[in-house]
């Protein structure tokens, strides 16, 4: 691999034949929107830790575009006999849901909605169908406001070459009661993935929708690349939680917008748990005075685990409010960073909007690193931020061991409750007791 | 009970230090930086060759170094440098009694009140004009104790070993680009030194005045504090307000030895028309103490982070910065420390205040190596707004290698409290001077900490009277 190839990203395989190919059977307008993101991805610098958004992750060093690989392997059935058995596990572990999305190697295997649902005009489909079947809706949201190719790097490669996605729109007043659950896997190693999710929450709908994304250790590094687009119309409510669950190798991008307009509440929750690298660019608008997000974060590093988290806050609409909390335990040599930004704009008065990271270190070797930041340009407005950075209340261990518990249990125990305070704020069906049974697994290694 | 002031009569917006003297300097460097500007800068010091390699090396540097993208904006500063004078020198010896200076810069520093606070309270007082201190003198008794208070060039000269195991150390020449252009062309500070055991009781004091238009001032000051010494140094600054920018830019090098103590107090209060861009840091060793107050109400834009590099076990540091962005004004200020040793403790405390369409920033980075075990930090910035176009912003850096430190970092920010206000207004107070009132009780936990009684051009501080008004 030549010099050039890493410092420009484009390569034998990602390369603007490549985006032709993708786009060959497509609508012109579509056709059009990957050549314009394949020029924005070739005009745009890789990303260096001269940048204030990268100074914590080195890509020349965590990530080789270069050695990565399309997808070889052949569509899966839309069988759940046949589905990898980790799959159907996770999948066996949800409670009720309005409605299913499985994704196998970067492709949509199944879909299905509740008939009640299907009857009242919700729609939860591959984004290549969506294309064809809502054309006019794609149309107005896909790679349009929410992530367009110009936001970034990542951003544009994913606009150029996305070859799957999800689409779920619930229309005008419906309410969702069970979560729409998406499960994906991911077997091929040294390849890259490239999807999108665009969900449109119409005015006055509600729901709530978990990504899982599962995989064994991979046997080379693999790339798995998301761009989420979420649009919460007036007074619409809506959950949206990521869980990371990929097995060692995997280096996890996931660029995500909300856009929230008038009185809506648009919440999200972000769970990495595997994975080599995680890099996360969550981007929360308040677009519609009243609106409100809530922004959860939840992170257990060991080994050489890299995860990076870059949120901001945008408070464009006034009377908005907006508050993030994300907590992160990291053992063995893993690093955390996180970089979060409360932006007020102009005439958003009445903003409130806070922000706290803690992190607990486990280990002598792991390394976190914060970076909360304010910029306000309203006078009528109340922020706040918060980081910390320590390790086990002592007090906690100490109870715990004096009512008979060794060392290695109190702590384990202490790191549960200390990364459930994030869970038990967006308590949605099975997702609490999902991701608690992972961080008991992975504390079994904690000594 | 509170006098019927209004947020007007505090004054923050109104410069008092806004005279200019008449008179010619002995030499003025031609505009703009150049090598030739820097071989007459270290000519006319007289200063041994190693000096003026230094220099050369440094102004290589600098002019390898891009101009920062980061902080506020500098956008015009290349254009504002070639037209200042990197080099003005007001006269030719230095006095250690008044009435050696020149009249009319005696009747300057009269004005500012110098010699009066001097004769009060200070154990020492050093006064710079342009380019060179005019004026440096210490009180006997402290002499007596081998205390050394000097011009920096004095200081180089009279004790040249002392001077070269510190000089520029602590700052290296590649730390950044103004201080690479302050090694290229510094002119005047203070060489300080602090004997073992020595408890300085008074403070001494430096006061740096612009007076000239276009003059770009370099003061570059080297203090260290032997072990258990204690002392505290206040430096001062102001200018007369002109059309043209101005440039000023320090570099300021402490070494606080094992168990000593120091604090150093800066008073910013250049005219808005002054760049202020200095680096100041303190090099901290095992049980010793340093402290920065760093009180910046002037100039156009500053960007400053006092920092304490904690390398000594059990060292602490300090900061405690305030800063008030009026109109135009860009106060782009905060504080570093990197926790090096073991069991070393820091606290920052940060105040702004942003009116009209002032901007003030915070901007800080809190560092724990691998191996600074038990270390111990807090961070708080706390911002007022006045004006619906005032903006503050915050951007801590927080970088944690150790597993065994405890580190917060808090900040809030928030407009005058209406309930207060409205407190206030229902018990008859116009709304103008119930707004002082609350903007001084925002500004009185680091008021506190400021020398208010002796430090003469803290005057304006004083007339807002912050402590104890309200109830």
């Amino acid at each position: 691999m030549t010099t050039m190839t890493v410092t420009e990203g484009v390569t034998d395989v990602f390369n603007a034949a490549a985006v032709e190919r993708l786009g060959a059977a497509e609508p012109e307008w579509l056709r059009e929107r990957r050549t314009h993101a394949w020029e924005v991805y070739e005009r745009t610098p890789m990303p260096t830790t001269r940048s204030e958004e990268w100074r914590y992750t080195d890509l020349r060093r965590k990530l080789d575009l270069g050695a990565l690989r399309c997808c070889t392997t052949p569509p899966a059935r839309d069988e759940f006999t046949g589905w990898p058995l980790p799959l159907r596990k996770a999948m066996a572990q949800d409670r009720e849901a309005s409605g299913h999305l499985v994704i196998i190697d970067g492709r949509v295997v199944h879909a299905d909605v509740a008939d009640e649902l299907a009857a009242k005009g919700v729609v939860l489909m591959s984004l290549h169908e969506a294309v064809e079947k809502h054309e006019a809706l794609v149309k107005e949201y896909l790679a349009t406001e929410a992530v367009p190719a110009e936001e970034g790097k990542f951003a544009a490669l994913n606009a150029a070459l996305w070859n799957d996605g999800i689409f779920l729109d619930v229309p005008r007043g419906v309410h969702l009661d069970q979560p729409v659950r998406v499960t994906r896997w991911y077997s091929e190693s040294g390849v890259a993935y490239f999807s999108r999710t665009l969900i449109v929450a119409e005015t006055a709908s509600q729901v709530s929708f978990v990504d899982e994304v599962l995989s064994d250790d991979f046997t080379a590094q693999t790339l798995t690349s998301s761009a989420v687009e979420v649009f919460a119309l007036d007074g619409a409510k809506v959950q949206y939680v990521a869980v990371q669950r990929l097995g060692r190798g995997g280096f996890y991008q996931s660029v995500q917008r909300t856009l929230a307009q008038r009185d809506a509440t648009l919440d999200t929750l972000n769970v990495a748990l595997g994975g080599t690298t995680t890099r996360v660019d969550l981007n929360a608008r308040l677009l519609g005075p009243g609106s409100n997000s809530d922004m959860l974060g939840l992170y257990f590093g060991d080994e050489d685990q890299h995860f990076d988290f870059n949120t901001s806050q945008d408070h464009v609409a006034p009377n908005a409010g907006s508050d993030l909390l994300y907590k992160g335990a990291l053992d063995g040599h893993s690093r955390a960073a996180f970089r979060g930004i409360i932006r007020v704009h102009k005439g958003a008065q009445r903003t409130d909007a806070y922000q706290k990271i803690r992190n607990i270190l486990l280990s002598p070797h792991a390394r976190a690193d914060s970076l909360p930041n304010l910029e306000i340009e309203a006078d009528d407005v109340k922020c706040s931020h918060g980081a910390t950075v320590g390790q086990l209340d002592a007090e906690a261990k100490f109870y715990l061991m004096s009512r008979g518990m060794n060392r290695i249990q109190a702590e384990r125990l202490v790191v549960l409750g200390f990364l459930g305070e994030v869970l038990s704020k967006l308590p949605l069906g099975g997702v609490s007791e999902k991701v608690t049974r992972v961080i008991q697994e992975k504390l079994k290694h904690h000594v | 009970m509170p006098q019927n002031e209004t947020i007007h009569d505090l004054g923050l917006d109104e410069y008092k230090f806004n005279f200019v003297t008449e008179g010619k300097p002995v030499f003025e460097a031609s505009k703009g930086l150049s090598e030739e500007v820097v071989r007459q800068i270290s000519a006319h010091k007289g200063e041994p060759e190693w000096m003026l390699d230094f220099r050369l090396k440094a102004l290589k540097v600098y002019e390898s170094k891009p101009m920062p993208t980061w902080g506020g904006d500098l956008s015009d500063l290349e254009a504002v440098l070639d037209e200042i004078h990197f080099y003005v020198r007001p006269q030719d010896r230095m006095g250690h009694t008044w009435d050696e200076v020149p009249q009319e810069i005696k009747d300057t520093f009269e004005k500012l009140g110098i010699p009066e606070a001097e004769r009060k309270i200070l154990a020492g007082v050093g006064a710079q004009y342009e380019s060179e201190m005019v004026y440096h003198s210490l009180k006997k008794e402290w002499e007596e104790k081998g205390v050394i208070f000097d011009s920096i060039e004095d200081g180089l000269r009279k004790h040249p070993d002392l001077f070269r195991e510190h000089f520029s150390t602590i700052i290296p020449i590649h730390d950044n680009k103004f201080a690479a252009m302050n090694s290229a062309v510094w002119s005047g500070g203070s060489f300080v030194y602090i004997p073992k055991n020595v408890k300085l009781d008074t403070p001494l004091q430096a006061y740096f005045r612009v007076n000239q238009e276009r003059m770009g001032q370099f003061e570059r000051t080297l203090i260290i504090v032997d072990e258990g010494a204690n002392a505290h140094y206040i430096e001062g600054c102001t200018a007369p307000v002109y059309s043209t920018e101005s440039f000023h830019s320090g570099v300021i090098e402490i070494v606080v030895k094992k168990n000593a103590r120091f604090r150093y107090t800066t008073i910013q209060n250049w005219s808005n028309n002054m760049y202020n861009l200095v680096t100041q840091r303190a090099m901290v060793h095992e049980g010793a103490t340093m402290e920065w107050i760093d009180g910046n109400l002037g100039s156009k834009l500053t960007m400053k982070y006092p920092s304490c590099y904690l390398v000594g076990e059990g060292a602490h540091g300090e900061i405690l910065s305030i800063a008030y962005a009026g109109d135009g004004q860009h106060q782009d200020t905060g504080g570093k420390v990197v926790h090096v040793a073991p069991r070393t403790t820091s606290s920052i405390v940060s105040k702004s205040i942003s009116r009209g369409h002032g901007r003030a920033s915070y901007r800080g980075l809190l560092k724990v190596h691998e191996g600074a075990s038990q270390a111990r930090s807090n961070v708080e910035c706390d911002a007022l707004l006045i004006n619906d176009t005032s903006r503050t912003d915050t951007y801590p850096y927080i970088e944690i290698e150790e597993n065994d430190a405890n580190v917060g970092h808090e900040a809030s920010v928030s407009k005058i409290g209406e309930e207060q206000l409205f407190y206030l207004t229902s018990r008859g107070i116009p709304e103008d001077e119930a707004m002082a009132m609350i903007v001084r009780g925002f500004i009185e936990p680091i008021a506190k900490e400021l020398p208010l009684e002796y430090a003469v051009e803290l005057n304006r501080l004083i007339e807002l009277e912050m402590e104890g008004s309200v109830g």
